[in-house]
């Protein structure tokens, strides 16, 4: 059982990883992480690459209103900026992937500063609604801009390159998109090591506090729709060069609402959550599908599976905002004490 | 001590893990392999539930249906065709999906692809894979361009074609007429207009207007208005299913349009039709193939159907059924000419189809040259017998 871990400095206590047990779980999924895709078939290696843009995307959008408090509806449209962006970039210039995600997170960081800007006056519910105009703006750039976008037909983008390599496999893209992912976690776990970090937290728990203590609320809220839409386009960008096909239709409002749903269901403010959630998410109605594809239902299995699957879903999220309002993240922590505090309960 | 048994613990659990997934792996490998004297997989991205779910359920029986009567006579060259399909609700990530887990699971070599835009989504997957011949639900012009698309087709004439062969009916009905388009604001709306310009120039026609309407949209009182004072002899309707077509035709009728209303394929169900309302008398539309109740015309092919299923099936159920006609017709050709299963030899046989008699599901007999069958027949609202009634001679125009 482990008690408490005295630390000595102040960097020890602000540490992700504070015990050598816990390094040495991060060990162990860094080895699994690495051997799973010689062991994977092509389809768990399509549904690692999609959890993992999951991730990132969801990340990107607890930062925003789980950390900072500022309910968002536009995870969708910063996403397609920076799918587009990604997308015209590779097919006109064919630049260095890492170069196009780095300027699709810049044009979705740029245009989240602008949708931002209400966030000032607005708070909560209007917000939300304030953020779905992003969405609605977005779709009809998309699909007026023709010369740029391809319209309502969208655009084809070729695979990605990198040292030679053609990424045209989810085997191939698992190599690029699980690092960079990864990448963007460690970036947002320790930006809570920070100032700005705590800032954000500051202002969700009571802004009007928050700028009372110093913390200009312009620049930081602004700071968090940005740091969040950036994460948003880079997510958009793995889409395109996952996807490799992005029409208008690719970032609808429900998009929006499947992260925030992951946020809610995962954990607002903790940074499992966002991993927790994009999970959940992305691998229930596969689970869900596999579950009824084993019950004896024969022809109609295909028929009945479908409402099954959004009654099932709709119903765990329900449940899980009733029992458990912390989100996943605090039922890991359960389980986790348990094993902490073993023999004991409490 | 309790450090040292907890991180043994870990450790034994993380190699057990790792160690049993290679096993999981193996075993998944050895179905994708298939059994000896294989199957020939038919794989298929269906939309059986969500906005198209009408049509992907008739499509589904028409698949299956057809496949039985092929496999009681012996399947294609000896072997039997399996049928796996997967629900996607319209969605184009479900369905890249679906195509991710019947493959990994199963060795495909027919494909049938739910939307344009998993067409699209996929086809650098097909290419990568190189085993399998698609067609699909989709009549998009993109994918009649059998460079861009060499292992995909369609069962029928691209939504271009089809507008052309309702534009080809006006001009030899009425010469000169003016002809409205009225198309929703998406891509499959959008996708005739280029043709449309050009054909009703090339066939001496007016363009009296064009109606763009945004996707979804209920009311469609201005449009009216501007289709009233354009004052068209003929209004094609593009890219809807039902709604708003109704409207138009009602408030049309209302202020005492005489205009012919059309209508392309995806309408064309007799259900739908019927439903627009009695002042819908007399709309017509192209099909490409026969209905489930004609009589007309030698048929045997609808008469084994009508056997089979003494229920009304919607035109999706001919669209399904004709593919999986064609799909294993290229895959037999193919093994009578004692070539591999693969892609570009089925698209090569698949082009090698010339006046194939489908047993009367289209008119006459057919040839494949590219990636479209731009063959149909205008067909006419006939509200007293509740029926699509033929209006015309079936119209091809590569002839």
């Amino acid at each position: 059982m482990r008690i408490g871990s005295a630390k000595q400095s102040y960097a020890a206590d602000a540490a992700l990883f504070d015990s050598r047990t816990q390094w040495a779980w991060v060990a162990v999924l860094a080895a699994s992480l690495l051997a799973f895709p010689f062991v994977a078939n092509e389809y768990w290696l399509y549904l690692a690459c999609l959890v993992a843009i999951n991730i990132a995307s969801t990340t990107g959008l607890n930062l925003l209103t789980g950390y900072t408090g500022l309910v968002s509806l536009g995870q969708s449209a910063f996403m397609g900026l920076g799918a587009y962006t990604v997308a015209i970039l590779q097919i006109r210039y064919g630049t260095p992937m890492l170069l196009n995600l780095l300027a699709g997170g810049v044009v979705a960081m740029l245009a989240g500063v602008v949708v931002g800007v209400p966030s000032l006056r607005v708070k909560g519910l209007y917000l939300a609604i304030a953020t779905i105009a992003a969405g609605v703006i977005a779709h009809f750039v998309f699909s007026h801009f023709a010369d740029l976008t391809g319209g309502s037909a969208g655009l084809s983008v070729p695979p990605a390159q990198v040292l030679g390599v053609v990424l045209d496999s989810s085997f191939k893209l698992y190599w690029v998109i699980v690092p960079i992912t990864a990448l963007l976690l460690i970036g947002a776990a320790n930006l809570f090591r920070t100032r700005i970090g705590r800032a954000f937290i500051a202002i969700r728990d009571r802004d009007i506090s928050a700028e009372v203590l110093g913390i200009p609320l312009l620049r930081y809220k602004l700071l968090s729709f940005a740091i969040s839409s950036f994460y948003a386009g880079v997510a958009g960008g793995l889409f395109a060069y996952f996807f490799r096909a992005i029409t208008p239709e690719s970032f609808p409002l429900i998009m929006s609402i499947f992260f925030l749903a992951a946020v809610i269901v995962g954990g607002m403010g903790t940074m499992l959550g966002s991993v927790l959630g994009a999970v959940f998410m992305t691998l229930v109605p596969e689970v869900l599908k596999l579950i009824v594809g084993w019950l004896p239902l024969g022809d109609s299995a295909m028929l009945v599976l479908s409402p099954v699957r959004t009654i099932v879903f709709g119903l765990m999220i329900v449940l899980f905002l009733i029992f458990e309002p912390h989100g996943l993240a605090e039922v890991w922590r359960r389980i986790r004490r348990l094993f902490h505090l073993w023999p004991f309960r409490t | 001590m309790t450090m040292k048994k907890r991180t043994f613990m870990a450790a034994t659990a993380a190699t057990l893990a790792s160690l049993s997934s290679p096993l999981l792996a193996q075993a998944q490998k050895k179905a994708a392999k298939g059994g000896p004297a294989e199957d020939i997989v038919f794989g298929a991205s269906m939309p059986m539930t969500g906005v198209f779910a009408f049509a992907g359920i008739a499509i589904d029986a028409g698949i299956k249906d057809y496949l039985s009567i092929l496999n009681e006579s012996g399947g294609v060259e000896g072997r039997k065709v399996k049928y796996v399909p997967e629900d996607t609700a319209y969605k184009v990530d479900q369905s890249m999906a679906a195509f991710k887990k019947i493959t990994s699971q199963n060795k495909v070599n027919l494909y049938y692809a739910d939307s344009t835009g998993f067409c699209k989504a996929v086809n650098p997957e097909l290419e990568r894979h190189g085993g399998i011949l698609m067609t699909g639900a989709s009549f998009a012009k993109e994918i009649s361009n059998a460079q861009k698309y060499p292992h995909q087709f369609m069962v029928g004439p691209d939504y271009s074609e089809m507008v052309a062969i309702l534009l080809q009916y006006i001009a030899k009905t009425k010469p000169g007429a003016k002809v409205a388009l009225v198309y929703s604001d998406t891509e499959f709306g959008r996708d005739p207009v280029e043709a449309f310009r050009t054909d009703t120039q090339k066939l001496g026609l007016k363009i009296a207007t064009e109606i763009v309407t945004p996707p979804g949209s209920v009311d469609v009182s201005a449009e009216v208005i501007k289709l009233r004072r354009a004052d068209p002899d003929y209004a094609i309707f593009h890219g809807y299913i039902s709604a708003p077509i109704p409207e138009f035709i009602n408030q049309a009728r209302g202020v005492g349009m005489k205009t012919q209303f059309m209508g392309t394929f995806w309408t064309m169900d007799n259900s739908t039709v019927m439903r627009m309302g009695p002042n819908a008398d007399g709309f017509m539309g192209v099909m490409p193939y026969r209905y489930y109740y004609d009589t007309e015309g030698k048929s045997p092919m609808l008469e084994k159907i009508r056997k089979m299923r003494p229920e009304y099936q919607a035109t999706g159920y001919m669209q399904g059924f004709l593919a999986a006609m064609l799909l294993t017709e290229a895959a037999r050709r193919t093994l009578a000419a004692g070539n591999e299963l693969n892609g570009k030899n089925m698209k090569i046989a698949l082009s090698s189809i010339r006046n194939f008699d489908t047993g009367g599901i289209i008119g006459v007999p057919l040839s494949i040259k590219g990636n479209s069958i731009p063959i149909g027949r205008v067909y006419k609202a006939d509200f007293k017998q509740q029926k699509m009634v033929p209006a015309s001679d079936w119209i091809n125009l590569t002839q």
